[in-house]
């Protein structure tokens, strides 16, 4: 029997390789075995800590020919690394008896008696358990972005697979029914039908049921209701999401989300046509509120809320006060859920900028057509404002009251940036829409605006360092609702992005394919 | 060992201290899932296993089937990105 034992090949093991493991494993599990594998898992494996990583360092190279890599593996039972492309491991096992190993890349435990990779089921439990461990030490992962907007949040966690719970793997299979995704599947869109001008929340609602982060949330069932009644914004969204990936192809009415608006934004209420903006900022505060029961904690401190809506939209825009005198500076930040741009033609002095400068240069606009783009109205939405003689702020250096400059920065970027381009014009003497055309990139680099930036810019660094590799400030277009008509009667519709490359126009409840160009030649 | 296989040991011996190493790892998951790489290699690894027979498969024949096709397809942007990371590392950290 030891003879047959040392031929490794056993059709008896085969057939026992299932998540129970191999039979060799056996006399591994003996004594104190959870704890020595732990260690193993600790310091060669996922080593956590900078202890372990110097250890691992130093000691994990093949006993027999020094390589670092070349998928280094550590014997079970005894201290003995070696390299298992070069078969030395191989050769150790086969010489000492020692029939496990262990990867020490991917934490694999390989039996060489099965001569395969086995799972045991205690063994992947203690393998995930300092799995996690270690991630939780190096306090990791930053995930540099994800080309499809919007950018990956980095969550302090690690992506794991999911593993389907009994639960799950029951509803699985009393539900065989499959949806493939293909690249021309129009899964996720879906028209809605207008209930007496509600364009504007129709163009709002393609907008955020197109927003990756959110309908991931929503169709992972990450909201938990604890609201006692049934006028839960949140969960209507939900429902909304279900019916908007049902693969029904009708367009959906609605009337509950059109009531619960209604309800929770009563400046909304009524069928005259809204703006489609203050409805946005109007959903997301209902959104926002209705979500904080989520997370157990009610505080109504807004810097503390970790709710779904403020995870993606929230950004934090800074402010900051110069006195022309001491040159003190006050600064403030405040959250915002979007960004209102001032556009030219408007009553406020669009300052004239000079062409070129860092913004469009990065963002590859050219001022060839003397088209405002998106990035002029940012610079002029992050210049220098000189207050002027009749806004003096007491400044706490000179204790008096002083001319100042004020600029706005970005502070922090939300995951999803609005710009709203500020088209309709409310002043005293004028109720006008401006319809100049902005043009605004596929791909936009907020780095400019930074808070950061600027402070580079004052220390003397007025060569931005930009690093191509940096995602962290990159945009991506997803979503462009677009005003036709006047400030008394017009309409609204949206173009959405889909599968990456793929844009639609919704036009309440007739969606039709877009190019890119139909896209970027409108008006914003 | 070679002058060359000492400098790859030292270089490796550095990222893996510095924690460097885990962190490249996981960028270049994230590349590798976002370009579609991680798909095209799964799909392969199905067609290698319906081939050789889902009883008889170790990851082992996996691993020989798949790694050529896999080093290949690996965009240059992305052996780019690294490169210059691992540059940027290194002088950095001096050595």
């Amino acid at each position: 029997i030891g003879l047959a034992c040392d031929r490794g090949y056993n059709p008896d093991a085969v057939a026992a390789m299932s998540p129970a493991g191999c039979p060799h494993v056996s006399s591994f599990k003996v004594d104190n075995w959870k704890q020595n594998l732990r260690v193993i898992y600790q310091c060669f494996v996922w080593s956590g800590s900078a202890e372990t990583r110097k250890r691992k360092a130093k000691s994990c190279i093949c006993h027999m020919c020094g390589a670092h890599l070349n998928r280094l593996h550590s014997c079970l039972y005894c201290v003995f690394f070696a390299c298992f492309a070069k078969k030395h491991i191989h050769e150790h096992a086969k010489s000492k008896r020692h029939n496990l190993a262990i990867d020490l890349l991917y934490g694999g435990i390989y039996c060489f008696m099965c001569q395969d990779y086995i799972y045991d089921k205690d063994m992947e439990q203690i393998a995930k358990e300092e799995q996690r461990k270690a991630w939780k030490m190096q306090g990791m992962p930053h995930y540099t972005a994800l080309v499809i907007s919007p950018r990956q949040h980095s969550t302090g966690e690690k992506y794991s697979t999911w593993e389907p719970t009994k639960r799950e793997l029951e509803l699985l299979r009393h539900n065989p029914k499959r949806r493939r995704i293909t690249s021309n599947c129009t899964i996720g869109l879906r028209g809605l039908i207008n209930l007496g001008n509600t364009c504007f929340m129709n163009c709002i609602v393609q907008a955020l049921t197109h927003t990756p982060l959110l309908r991931d949330f929503f169709l992972s069932d990450r909201h938990k209701c604890e609201m006692q009644s049934n006028s839960c914004l949140v969960c209507e969204m939900s429902q909304l999401f279900q019916e908007f990936y049902s693969g029904h192809r009708s367009p959906h009415i609605p009337f509950r989300l059109l009531h619960l608006v209604w309800t929770h934004a009563r400046h909304l209420a009524g069928y005259e046509q809204q703006d489609a903006h203050e409805f946005l900022i109007a959903a997301l505060d209902v959104l926002h509120r209705h979500c904080k029961d989520d997370n157990g904690k009610k505080a109504n401190n807004p810097n503390h809320c970790n709710c779904i809506i403020d995870q993606i939209f929230t950004g934090g825009l800074q402010s900051d006060v110069t006195c022309q005198v001491c040159h003190g500076v006050s600064t403030t930040i405040d959250p915002f859920w979007d960004i209102s741009l001032d556009l030219p033609g408007s009553s406020t002095p669009f300052w004239p900028l000079s062409p070129g400068g860092d913004g469009s240069a990065l963002n590859g606009e050219s001022h060839a057509t003397g088209a405002t783009t998106l990035t002029d109205c940012l610079r002029r939405f992050t210049r220098p404002e000189h207050l002027g003689s009749s806004a003096k702020i007491k400044c706490s250096g000179c204790h008096s009251y002083q001319e100042s400059t004020k600029q706005l920065t970005m502070k922090k970027l939300p995951i999803v940036a609005c710009f709203h381009l500020k088209r309709f014009e409310h002043s005293a003497k004028l109720r006008r829409k401006i319809t100049t055309y902005v043009s605004f990139p596929l791909e936009l680099d907020m780095t400019p605006f930074m808070a950061s930036s600027k402070e580079s810019r004052m220390n003397g660094q007025y060569q931005l360092a930009v690093d191509p590799f940096n995602n962290d400030n990159k945009y991506s277009l997803f979503a462009v609702v677009n005003h036709q008509g006047t400030l008394e009667s017009g309409h609204y519709t949206t173009f959405i992005r889909q599968h990456k490359d793929q844009w639609f126009k919704c036009d309440d409840a007739i969606i039709t394919k877009a190019s890119i160009k139909d896209v970027l030649d409108s008006e914003g | 060992m070679s002058k060359e296989s000492r400098m790859k040991a030292t270089v490796n011996q550095k990222l893996t201290e510095m924690g460097e190493r885990e962190r490249l790892k996981e960028l270049l998951r994230a590349k590798l899932t976002e370009c579609g790489w991680k798909d095209q290699m799964k799909a392969h690894c199905k067609e290698v296993i319906k081939e050789k027979g889902l009883e008889q498969i170790t990851v082992e024949d996996l691993v020989v089937e798949v790694t050529p096709k896999g080093r290949a397809l690996v965009p240059d942007s992305v052996k780019k990105e690294l490169l210059h990371r691992i540059r940027t590392f290194l002088s950095q950290h001096g050595t």
